[in-house]
């Protein structure tokens, strides 16, 4: 940051006999400390825009961020697919079962799927983390949170079979 | 801390902690807010609003499970303007949500500090004008 740099800066005052800064203000009787101007800068938080997010960034933030990107093509693929060129705005039961034959848009909607449970269910963990439970509790929210995750994919899986079996 | 780390920490901080003895309470509470406050509370409203909305999806996809004439009769009640007034709102969440994420993403990773609150207002301009147009396409295919 500004100010002088910081890479002499003594990491402890007392540095032991010899020379330099420190062992010169000792011997004159000034404070056994580290001048302000050498005082390393106020940390600055990220700025998460969570109330509860002192620090860096966590590996469920960084995740949340990941998912969050691939959902933003995958959504719009998803709108505009099933709903905007779609004639009346929503596929007939054949059309469904037309449209999920092609293998490439099962595996766009299954990634969609897996990408907007997990995207979803870890901001679930956030908010309800921010409630304050003990760190047990905490473990439960995850777990569980987990296994709704899981059986959400595996319905979706499940359903999307079902119809591709009409065929 | 330099100017631009005080600007950028002025306008991204939170108004105040969250109490968490007030909950979500404490979420919505408007004294002492500023934009950021706004912005945080709006992604976690459209947010929850989003997983309602997919568990709620998902379980109405379960009549593709039954077969044609289930599928197909809820087609009919799906075109009514009760539900394309929600299928707007959804896209408002969506456009909110997502549009908002992408400088919660940016600021979180340390980028745009200091032109996140010009970023938060064309992003919602946008979402806006994207809304608008998706609401008369909408509008239109039914």
């Amino acid at each position: 940051m500004d100010g002088p740099g910081l890479a002499g800066r003594p990491t402890t005052p007392a540095a032991g006999p010899g020379g330099g800064a420190g062992a010169s203000e000792r011997a004159s009787g000034a404070p056994d400390h580290v001048p302000n101007e050498l005082q390393p800068p106020p940390r600055v938080e990220l700025p998460t825009w969570e109330p509860s997010g002192a620090g860096g960034p966590t590996r469920a933030w960084v995740a949340q961020a990941v998912t969050g990107i691939g959902l933003l093509a995958l959504v719009t693929i998803h709108m505009i697919a099933n709903h905007f060129v779609v004639p009346e705005g929503l596929r007939d039961f054949a059309a469904v079962v037309d449209y999920l034959s092609n293998p490439l848009i099962v595996a766009i909607e299954v990634t969609f799927l897996v990408l907007v449970t997990w995207h979803g269910l870890l901001r679930v963990r956030a908010i309800l983390f921010d409630f304050g439970f003990s760190p047990a509790t905490e473990r439960r929210i995850s777990r569980g949170l987990f296994v709704l995750g899981v059986a959400t994919v595996a319905y979706g899986l499940w359903l999307t079979s079902v119809i591709v079996s009409y065929r | 801390m330099s100017e631009r780390e005080r600007l950028a920490n002025r306008d991204a901080a939170p108004s105040r902690p969250l109490d968490r003895r007030r909950g979500v309470a404490g979420w919505v509470d408007p004294r002492g807010r500023r934009l950021g406050g706004w912005a945080f509370i709006l992604n976690r409203v459209t947010g929850i609003g989003i997983v309602v909305y997919l568990y709620l999806h998902l379980a109405v996809l379960s009549l593709l499970a039954r077969g044609p004439e289930a599928w197909d009769a809820f087609i009919a009640v799906a075109l009514s303007p009760l539900f394309l007034f929600f299928d707007v709102v959804l896209l408002a969440g969506l456009l909110i949500h997502g549009l908002n994420g992408i400088r919660v993403t940016l600021t979180g990773f340390g980028l745009v500090l200091d032109a996140q609150k010009a970023l938060f207002v064309a992003l919602m301009v946008l979402a806006a004008i994207v809304l608008l147009v998706g609401a008369i396409r909408l509008v239109e295919v039914a």
